[in-house]
């Protein structure tokens, strides 16, 4: 059986979000399927612009197919379109010219899934908002699964993936809200879908001690991990986090870890540490008391669930729907609305090391059951299982 | 975490009750909400007010912005004292017919988008009346089949009308025969007792003559 994975971006380089998602499911479903990936040749997440060159390379043992995209984004146009169809009364037709601009806009992608799709058993299409997933559902809606990574933003609510929704033959969702939520917006509950989420590769080991040497971290912290920007709720948090040390007063440092684009404020709790090798990360995260997730837009949080792989409390932001669910799921953390709240729950956190020890080890329990590759794989397989049961029954 | 280092917190901040055999992160946090909310609404009202504005006092000058020398500060009061003469420095720098030819452009492109858009406009208006009028036409067809349809209908409905009071005065007239069959019936059985009874009578009789007769 041949599966071809299709997302907007994929390489080495790129270490986050649906991206690694679905690299790390390709190179781990290699060992069932014969597998290749599909995508562009794109970089750079705001413009989308052509980086790299070959169009078919050979990355951990994984076949890449490569295409050109045809126009770079333009991030002003595109901000003047979508500011339009999330605020005005609007035509599909603009939508879908929201979607162009959205992009990646790679035609030739669609193009080759259409004149080659006798070669796939399945399509699996990660990413349900950007331009790849949209057209090819649409091309090959018979053989499509589709991993949405939706949040819950204006984007799930715009007409043109009401109808997107009903087309494929199987969901793989990351979480019971995203299910939820997409089964609300577009009423497919017949379709068969699964909450699968993704696995977390753990380095065998991290030399925890000598990266807090050498980053000159001495006492005790929290840690962020991942993009800092406001989309992320960074803001908030500094504002929170300075807040409650000008308050309490409390021994605690802040580690913020990843790349930033937004202005860090400069004071002596606050240590940004920018962008780290994955031991690196794997080592600050062990040396923490928690980890923070001030993030309002999740659909899985890789990083909650490398919190919880090394029985690490969390502390979400529970305007996220996510996030909050997980954490109650899990019971591996407490989450906050306000400063009242986060000031609580940290205080909570900090004091109360038996507390932090349960939900540790609750975390690590959750993790076990849903999100060792074992256990995604099974769910992968079962989804493949089910839908050619249904082909044989046709 | 050392003892030593930690802040203390009263023993009334530190009332939540977990229960670690069985931790329920909903029950701990509903116990942080009632908590909170417990609080005088003045108190939690200036703590979000004051975190809101007080950021950015809280927050020192950005990390990534150089520290500001005695050269810097010199140079933000000038540009402060130069700012309300800009639009002369500006003049004088800038040729005026340089910036007069950049504003007739805009505003020549600008008239130029509104004309595309008010031909754009008058194509939109004249579609939507031609819609309007095929609309129309469409509605008066409908009308016209509909009020023929109602015609007929209230025709059936006055047939019906009739049959039903033909109905109702055939079910009165049955109504009153069966009355006057029933008393015709009582009556006749009366007069058959009547009759029994003479006759039973006439028997005895009979029989006190027969003796009289043969005795």
């Amino acid at each position: 059986m041949k599966i071809a994975f299709v997302v907007q971006r994929y390489g080495m380089e790129i270490n986050g979000g649906a991206e690694l998602h679905c690299r790390w499911i390709a190179e781990h479903m290699k060992k069932y399927y014969e597998v290749e990936v599909l995508t562009t040749k794109a970089y750079d997440y705001i413009t989308w612009e052509n980086y790299y060159l070959d169009d078919i390379e050979e990355i951990n043992g994984v076949l890449v197919r490569r295409f050109p995209v045809a126009r770079p984004r333009n991030p002003m146009r595109f901000g003047r379109i979508q500011q339009f169809v999330f605020h005005h009364e609007h035509k599909i037709d603009d939508e879908l010219k929201w979607l162009e601009e959205e992009g990646p806009l790679a035609p030739a992608l669609i193009k080759y899934i259409d004149q080659h799709r006798a070669d796939y058993d399945y399509f699996i299409f990660f990413s349900y908002r950007y331009y790849h997933s949209y057209w090819g559902i649409q091309t090959v809606p018979e053989k499509s699964i589709l991993v949405p990574t939706a949040e819950h933003d204006p984007v799930v609510y715009l007409r043109i993936f009401k109808e997107l929704f009903s087309l494929p033959r199987a969901f793989i969702y990351n979480s019971e809200e995203e299910k939820n939520m997409i089964q609300r917006v577009a009423n497919n509950s017949h379709i068969l879908g699964k909450v699968v989420g993704v696995g977390i590769e753990i380095p065998s080991s991290w030399p925890t001690q000598q990266v807090l040497e050498q980053r000159g971290i001495a006492s005790d912290y929290l840690v962020y991990i991942g993009r800092i920007d406001e989309n992320k709720g960074c803001d908030k948090l500094f504002q929170y986090f300075l807040k409650f040390k000008e308050r309490t007063n409390y021994p605690v440092k802040l580690v913020l870890v990843g790349s930033t684009k937004l202005t860090i404020p400069h004071h002596p709790d606050l240590i940004y540490l920018g962008f780290v090798s994955e031991e690196e990360k794997f080592a600050i995260l062990q040396g923490a008391l928690l980890l923070i997730m001030p993030s309002f837009y999740e659909s899985l949080s890789m990083v909650t669930l490398e919190a919880w792989a090394l029985e690490k409390p969390v502390l979400a932001n529970a305007h996220c729907e996510v996030l909050q669910g997980q954490c109650q799921r899990s019971q591996g953390g407490l989450y906050y609305e306000n400063y009242a709240e986060f000031e609580e729950t940290l205080k909570l956190l900090l004091e109360d090391d038996k507390l932090r020890e349960i939900l540790s080890q609750n975390g690590r329990r959750y993790f076990e059951s849903n999100y060792t590759w074992e256990v995604i794989e099974q769910k992968y397989n079962y989804i493949i299982s089910k839908l050619e049961e249904e082909k044989e029954n046709k | 975490m050392g003892e030593d280092k930690k802040q203390k917190f009263s023993a009334e901040e530190m009332e939540i009750k977990i229960d670690y055999e069985n931790i329920d992160v909903e029950e701990i946090m509903n116990q942080i909400k009632r908590k909170i909310a417990s609080r005088p609404a003045q108190e939690i009202e200036q703590q979000e007010e004051e975190t809101r504005n007080d950021y950015r006092e809280t927050i020192p000058p950005p990390l990534t912005s150089p520290p500001g020398g005695l050269r810097s500060k010199i140079r933000r009061i000038l540009l402060k004292l130069m700012r309300p003469f800009a639009p002369l420095i500006k003049l004088m720098v800038l040729p005026v017919d340089e910036e007069l030819r950049e504003t007739v452009e805009n505003l020549d492109y600008s008239n130029r988008r509104l004309d595309g858009l008010t031909e754009r406009l008058h194509q939109e208006l004249s579609r939507i009346d031609q819609i309007l009028g095929r609309l129309e036409s469409k509605i008066d067809l409908n009308h016209q089949l509909v009020n023929e349809r109602l015609e007929l209908a209230f025709k059936d409905l006055g047939r019906a009308k009739e049959y039903t009071k033909l109905l109702h005065q055939l079910t009165h007239n049955l109504v009153v025969e069966m009355t006057k069959l029933k008393i015709e019936k009582d009556h006749l059985k009366i007069q058959s007792r009547i009759l029994e009874k003479d006759l039973a009578f006439l028997n005895r009789r009979e029989k006190e003559v027969e003796k009289k007769v043969f005795s």
